[in-house]
């Protein structure tokens, strides 16, 4: 592929002697969506959050753009063009949906950041709920408040950390076309996450974690029939 | 959309009121106001670090005891005139709260209230302590004023300037950011907010207005001693004042003065213990009943708009637009 | 320099802060609060201590059964009437609440007791040669105590069923939901007992110290450097750190002042959260 927009190269983990991460590398091509599964306990967490830089790698190392992020800190990989989600949504919850959106805005200027941020919302269909408490808000319209207040960054990559757990079907295709649109724009999309059937349909590239090592990757044909990854989940 | 008639209201009659009274009222009415204006400007500061940022710290009166003495060796030892040595006050409080809020931002939430709370005694017990500077427990006598027309109007202006402070800041969006580093400071990091910056800008503000008015009240008084300096009652009336009227708020401060200022009043002269108590009572009991405090209240009841006005202005006037 | 007089005075002192510390350590480690009216609750035990034994007239021994237990009760009030009801609420709201309660019991204690110095001449009076230095036998009789005491508690965590639900609740609260402890119950048995161990301290420095109602204040920002130093929610840390403190105060005190004494422990706790927030050792655990 062309330079990749992220790379991850030999990373590993430990945490009080017991591996996470092994020798771990991935590349991710510009305005795709890449999705990384695997069992609970593959490691998968423990990756998303090196690449977002709330946790270092014990070895390797982390590139966006060609440039080293390795041991950087969240707030420096952000200005790097990274934006990301979390699994357990941790919107403000004494400001409104827009205040959330707004607080992160970096444009200078008050109305842009407000329009930047209401586009978002209607782009997301969730327009309605820009007036309600984040305390306020349904499972899902968290999820969708998330991944909003990250896009407010005009990121290149977004991390999603299990944007699909625990949404209903319909829902879940309404994000995937919204990523996809985001592809559209440029934008690379970069997910793990449990749900099976939207990564092996909707994906450009698939990683298959497996007790901290890489047992697959390729495009979603190669990977539904490889039998390492029915090894690992069955 | 129109602004909230009673808030209008509100901060109406609290200037119509602090503006009439050296004119009209009698000497009475002004040492009472001087001491709601001095409880009024301590909290607002508290509310930038504590309500706003969400770092609650019980140690805002070591900025106030600071201020307080340097005026009034300054005043003592050098004859300076009380404005100025107000500013220089105030200057002190930045001084000390650059390198404080550096190191002290660092802790989380209880260890910085602890650690602010024993930097409060500490500096009491300097104060005791190095008596050939500060002369102890003796304390210092000033020159008393003849006229506190003066120092009132300082002091009124000191006010007025935090509240339209904090209310430009809740309808801004540093104030957005100070409210995200409280609801969730890592989150806030990790979407790209400058935390350490913002907080500690938060805590130098902070500093500055309770330092100058420590130095304005030891004018005031024409007296200073550790107790006074550092006077717990000051701390536990100011954070009760910001919770009584609702952290994080702009009229919260001001309601919360008012009601306590009365209290105090009543209270604290004939029967200070007492006096502390129910001050404790009030803080329990808001904690216990009413966290966001009485503006929190109203706005539960609609009684005054929720939330930050001037975004859902702006966010109106951007919808119609598109 | 006297210097065994001095570490012998230090150590002593220390044994108070151990007992101190380990109440508050209890408290933290099982419920994450930080009782800000643990001093208080001592102050007042003192007091009370005093007025058993002074005014009722009643054997000292009479105090150190009957005081401790009020402030187990006391504890238990707390802990269902206040507490309890702000769990989910953020830090800070326990951290005003137990500020809030320590006020009220500092100005109650002035009200009933007044604001001066009291204390217990006649009792544990006297003095005992230990390492060749003359102490007096009520500090001795109050390290021996306060010794026993945490050695007793920390065997009770240890080794006690009670202990292991403590401790479970304490590092994960979710898995002992699941493994049947009741939470709620252990939670407020932790605090009624870290309130006795405060209302032991003060029955035992009623004898040795002049008694006002604002000792609190005064001990409450040692007992948190104490479990600061140590690490806080580790026992063997407190101890150490207890020890450790006690004879800083001492010899700063000789050196310059007791005003120094105080500050360099404030300072030294200080240091310990910017640089080593677990603790000196890093014993402590995750807030």
């Amino acid at each position: 592929m062309a330079e990749p927009i992220l790379r991850v190269e030999g990373i590993s983990k430990r945490f009080a002697g017991r591996v996470a991460l092994s020798a771990v590398s991935m590349q991710v091509a510009r305005a795709t969506i890449t999705g990384v599964i695997g069992p609970n306990g593959s490691g998968k967490s423990t990756l998303f959050n090196i690449i977002a830089g709330t946790l270092r790698p014990d070895e390797g190392r982390v590139f966006v753009d060609s440039r080293e992020i390795t041991g950087a800190s969240a707030a420096e990989i952000c200005s790097r063009g990274v934006a990301r989600t979390f699994q357990i949504s941790r919107l403000f919850a004494e400001m409104t949906v827009l205040e959330n959106l707004v607080a992160v805005a970096t444009s200078k200027d008050d109305r842009a950041a407000i329009a930047q941020a209401q586009e978002l919302l209607e782009f997301l269909e969730i327009g309605a709920i820009a007036g309600k408490w984040g305390a306020e808000l349904s499972y899902g319209q968290r999820k969708l408040v998330e991944i909003a207040r990250a896009l407010m960054l005009d990121p290149k990559i977004l991390l999603l950390d299990e944007p699909f757990a625990g949404i209903n079907p319909r829902l879940q295709n309404r994000i995937v076309e919204h990523l996809k649109s985001l592809c559209d724009k440029g934008i690379t999309v970069f997910f793990i996450d449990h749900e099976m059937r939207i990564v092996l349909a909707e994906c450009d590239l698939v990683y298959v974690l497996a007790e901290g090592c890489v047992v697959a990757h390729g495009d979603t044909e190669s990977v539904r029939q490889d039998p390492k990854v029915l090894d690992a989940y069955f | 959309m129109r602004r909230s008639p009673l808030a209008i209201a509100i901060v109406g009659a609290a200037a119509v009121m602090a503006l009439a009274v050296p004119v009209l009222g009698s000497a009475y009415a002004v040492s009472f106001t001087i001491q709601l204006l001095v409880f009024l400007i301590l909290a607002y500061s508290w509310n930038l670090i504590g309500g706003y940022a969400g770092y609650t710290h019980f140690g805002q009166v070591s900025f106030f005891g600071v201020g307080a003495y340097v005026g009034t060796l300054l005043m003592f030892h050098w004859g300076v005139p009380w404005y100025l040595a107000a500013i220089v006050a105030g200057l002190s409080g930045i001084v000390l709260a650059i390198p404080l809020g550096g190191a002290m931002l660092r802790l989380k939430g209880p260890y910085f209230a602890i650690g602010m709370f024993g930097l409060a005694r500490v500096l009491e017990a300097f104060a005791l302590g190095f008596d050939s500077v500060t002369q102890g427990g003796t304390g210092i006598y000033l020159k008393p004023m003849t006229d506190l027309r003066p120092l009132y109007f300082v002091m009124l202006a000191i006010g007025a300037v935090m509240l339209v402070a904090t209310w430009r800041l809740d309808n801004s969006r540093l104030g957005l950011k100070l409210l995200a580093i409280r609801e969730d400071e890592g989150a806030a990091e990790s979407l790209g907010i400058r935390t350490t910056r913002i907080k500690v800008g938060a805590f130098v503000v902070s500093a500055i207005a309770p330092a100058a008015v420590g130095s304005l009240y030891a004018a005031y008084l024409g007296f200073i001693d550790p107790p006074t300096a550092f006077a717990p009652n000051l701390e536990l009336t100011t954070i009760a004042v910001v919770l009584l009227g609702g952290m994080g708020t702009v009229l919260g401060p001001l309601v919360g003065a008012i009601v306590l200022s009365v209290v105090n009043e009543l209270l604290w002269a004939s029967y200070p213990q007492l006096y502390l108590a129910i001050i404790g009572v009030i803080i329990l009991g808001t904690v216990l009943f009413a966290p966001r405090g009485l503006v929190g209240v109203a706005m539960k009841h609609a009684w005054l708009p929720a939330g930050r006005a001037l975004f859902r202005r702006l966010a109106l006037r951007c919808a119609k637009a598109a | 320099m006297p210097l065994t007089e001095l570490l012998v005075g230090g150590i002593l002192l220390g044994g108070i802060y151990a007992l101190i510390a380990c109440g508050l350590n209890l408290i933290f480690g099982v419920m994450r609060v930080i009782n800000f009216a643990h001093g208080d609750i001592m102050a007042v035990a003192a007091l009370s201590s005093v007025s058993i034994v002074m005014v009722a007239k009643l054997p000292f021994w009479v105090a150190v059964l009957v005081v401790p237990l009020a402030a187990a009760l006391f504890g238990l009030l707390v802990q269902q009437l206040i507490l309890r009801r702000i769990e989910g609420a953020p830090v800070i709201m326990s951290l005003l609440a137990t500020y809030a309660l320590s006020t009220i019991l500092v100005n109650i204690s002035i009200l009933l007791w007044g604001g001066g110095y009291t204390g217990m001449p006649g009792v544990l009076s006297g003095s005992v040669k230990l390492l060749g230095v003359n102490v007096s036998l009520s500090r001795v009789v109050s390290f021996a105590v306060a010794v026993g005491a945490s050695l007793g508690i920390w065997w009770l965590l240890a080794r006690t069923r009670f202990g292991r639900a403590v401790r479970t609740v304490s590092q994960a609260p979710e898995l002992a939901e699941i493994s049947g402890i009741s939470v709620g119950r252990v939670r407020l048995a932790t605090f009624a007992l870290g309130t006795a161990m405060a209302g032991l301290a003060g029955v035992l420095i009623a004898p040795t110290f002049a008694i006002d109602p604002q000792l609190g204040s005064r001990f409450i920002v040692k007992a948190f450097a104490v479990i600061i130093v140590g690490g806080m929610g580790s026992y063997p840390g407190a101890f150490a750190a207890a020890l450790l403190l006690g004879l800083i105060e001492v010899f700063g005190g000789y050196f310059a002042g007791a005003v120094i004494g105080s500050a360099l422990l404030y300072l030294l706790m200080l240091g310990v959260l910017l640089v080593k927030p677990r603790g000196l050792l890093g014993a402590g655990v995750r807030v």
